[in-house]
């Protein structure tokens, strides 16, 4: 792959070859490269591309026999010569390309098959060359595990598997009679309520006494982009879902003990509510059918008692797990997020190290996990002013809100982050057993995050306990939260390389640039709140849809403006990959 | 166009024959024929990314092509920019990983 790795730009726009190679090509018109591609061997561990005229060459310079160590050795084109090129120090490979008749400037490096041209001291690149090499790359990594589908072998696509561009779906003649046969098309009243401009799927719920934890946690999932595609795209369908279907079936005969347990699908009681919130229809609508589900599912907090927000969330994507689980039997864990719909948007991966004080062994762990809990930072400066003004914020909506970030007290979403992510000492009643010492020792622990979700639930600690007042209390502590969140600084391999101390980079004026990377970057959807106290309380969910901010309270659905959620006591916050984030919306973020 | 890209050059096998390999070509052969290189060229891949090295010369690179220009930015002056700083900051946990496999395969392939 790392031919395609070092394509500079996008795949998209190509360098302009170097006249080197223009005229190389020129020469050998499109068979250019014929005979190296009889020499490209794709090894396997990494499955990457190299060229060796036999499989167990080893290839060496013929200038001076090396033939590994620190120099790269280069293949000329034009007559298979090998040479060394280490770029301080001595080049064979540009003597030879010097000392030969024009024609021998391009070079493809053994190990690595890619074209390098040493006149331009420069990669170059060609189209045929390296779509010959991922095609040999494909095909060698299809060897093992056959499969049907025929890869074309068009360079354009080769090249764009990486980036897929966005294209609105046009039903073929074909998938347009499947629809006109197999789906009712939304009531025409859909329209005339639209008029109000209000986006698609926002639909209060009714409280069914007690349920706003319910409700708050189900907007909020309602609204989750991977979820709903999955749901509205069909992906599970309450009509042919096989947990459902008869007492015949094979799985609810295997645990016939728990017959009426087998019934139950929170998956197909979520595929009926994205149904009903999605047709248009605004009169709010009742989940008593995946109350009673989720009932049955989490018997213990069955009732009409009051419950917590983040325990209903992790109570209910364990239970669409568990039914799927069931089903197919697949044996992945959940940490790959493979298992099920609920663990695909939700699932990644935390990693913990804890490194042994006395010798420096480290052991580390990764977990599976489907969000992440945050202590809330203790109150720092601790001056009773910030205290006041602070817990004033509860809900008095647009407060001062600007004034109050500028005083240093203030909590953050980032630094509770940092919190969870900063090494920490385990005290001397929690020594670690290390390996090495063959004893108890103190030791440092730290987390970090090992792999991202789609979907980041963050979960802030707000119901405190202390063992020492024998009580739980509730803290209003007020908590920004930014709209848009890069978690670069809280992965594995940050927190590592900032681990490993023996790095010098004495370059002027070179922050890191993380920023780049896609996949770290995230955007707020939704953000559940609590208002009241420990044991009574209100929960209310804001949602950002193309980028305003609506109010779900329950049944009531209302437009708010962005300083209404900021100033909001967040409990639990959601935030999605940015790539999956709409570019519609993300239009309206840029105006 | 008939120049055959496939034939060796043939001073090369002439010199090998009366080239005595010293010890480090033995085990470079050994490691290449046992497949034991190619697992541990992934092996240190692998660490590096996990280790955030590779991110970190990634910036550098970038830092440094912008210093430059795109344009005015060719392979070889990266190399030569990157390869000091690269090789003074892999993490001697890796280091020391990679030497403990190396002994062992050595000490398995009896040499």
């Amino acid at each position: 792959m790392s031919s395609k790795i070092n394509h500079p730009i996008n795949g998209q726009i190509f360098p302009q070859p170097c006249p080197h190679l223009a005229e190389f090509r020129s020469r050998n018109g499109a068979k250019a490269f014929r005979a190296l591609q009889d020499c490209l061997r794709v090894k396997p561990p990494s499955g990457r591309a190299a060229i060796r005229r036999d499989p167990d060459e080893v290839p060496r310079c013929a200038e001076c026999g090396d033939s590994a160590g620190r120099t790269r050795l280069y293949a000329c084109v034009r007559c298979a010569g090998v040479h060394c090129h280490a770029p301080p120090g001595p080049s064979h490979t540009a003597v030879h390309a010097d000392s030969m008749a024009p024609g021998h400037e391009i070079a493809v490096d053994v190990d690595r098959a890619e074209l390098f041209c040493c006149a331009c001291r420069d990669q170059v690149y060609d189209r045929d060359f390296d779509a010959a090499v991922v095609l040999a790359q494909t095909a060698a990594s299809t060897l093992h595990a056959p499969s049907s589908i025929a890869r074309s072998p068009h360079p354009e696509n080769l090249r764009k598997r990486r980036r897929v561009d966005y294209r609105p779906w046009m039903p073929d003649p074909r998938e347009r009679v499947l629809m006109g046969s197999c789906s009712s098309p939304l009531n025409a009243a859909v329209s005339v309520s639209r008029s109000n401009d209000l986006p698609w799927g926002l639909r209060g719920l009714n409280n069914l006494g007690n349920t706003c934890f319910m409700n708050s946690v189900l907007q909020a999932l309602l609204h989750t982009p991977p979820l709903r595609n999955y749901f509205l795209s069909d992906r599970h369908n309450r009509y042919f879902c096989q947990k459902k279907s008869g007492a015949s079936n094979d799985a609810t005969r295997r645990n016939g003990a728990n017959n009426a347990d087998a019934r139950i699908c929170l998956a197909c009681d979520m595929d009926a509510m994205f149904s009903a919130v999605f047709s248009g229809d605004r009169i709010p609508y009742s989940p008593a059918k995946f109350l009673y589900s989720w009932w049955q599912h989490a018997a213990n907090l069955a009732s009409y008692e009051q419950q917590d927000a983040h325990e209903f969330f992790i109570s209910m994507l364990d239970g669409i797990h568990e039914k799927v689980e069931k089903d197919r039997r697949k044996p992945q864990s959940q940490g790959n997020g493979d298992c099920c719909i609920a663990h695909r948007v939700f699932s990644g991966i935390l990693r913990s190290d804890v490194m042994c004080m006395a010798c420096g062994f480290t052991s580390t762990t990764y977990d599976p996990c489907v969000d992440i809990s945050l202590d809330l930072e203790p109150n720092q400066g601790g001056s009773a002013k910030v205290a006041s003004t602070k817990s004033n914020y509860s809900f008095n909506g647009e407060a001062d809100f600007m004034n109050s970030s500028q005083s240093s007290g203030i909590s953050t979403l980032m630094g509770c982050l940092d919190r969870f992510t900063r090494p920490e000492r385990l005290g001397s009643d929690q020594k670690f057993f290390c390996q090495q010492c063959q004893v108890r020792q103190e030791s440092l622990k730290q987390m970090s995050i090992r792999k991202l979700p789609l979907v980041s639930c963050f979960h802030i600690k707000r119901f405190e306990h202390s063992s020492v007042r024998k009580m739980s209390r509730k803290v209003d502590r007020y908590l920004q939260f930014p709209f848009s969140l890069d978690m670069a600084p809280y992965l594995s391999s940050s927190i590592l390389r900032s681990r490993f101390g023996n790095r010098i980079f004495p370059f002027d004026g070179d922050e890191p640039d993380t920023s780049n990377e896609l996949s770290s970057e995230f955007e707020l959807f939704a953000v559940v709140t609590h208002t009241g106290k420990l044991d009574a309380g209100h929960y209310v969910t804001y949602l950002r849809l193309s980028n305003n901010w609506y109010k779900c309270d329950d049944a009531w659905i209302t437009e708010v403006n962005e300083s209404t959620v900021r100033a909001a006591q967040g409990y639990m916050m959601f935030y999605v990959q940015k790539v999956l984030y709409y570019k519609a919306s993300e239009k309206q973020v840029a105006a | 166009m008939r120049n055959s890209i496939n034939r060796p050059p043939t001073p090369v096998a002439e010199e090998d024959q009366d080239h005595q390999p010293t010890l480090q070509e033995i085990i470079n052969i050994k490691l290449i024929e046992s497949g034991e290189k190619e697992r541990l060229k992934e092996l240190l891949r692998e660490r590096l990314i996990e280790c955030g090295w590779r991110d970190e010369m990634k910036s550098l690179c970038r830092a440094f092509a912008r210093k430059k220009g795109r344009n005015n930015v060719t392979v070889d002056d990266l190399v030569q920019v990157i390869t000091p700083k690269g090789r003074a900051s892999v993490p001697d946990s890796v280091k020391a990983e990679l030497l403990q496999r190396i002994q062992t395969f050595l000490a398995s392939a009896s040499i």
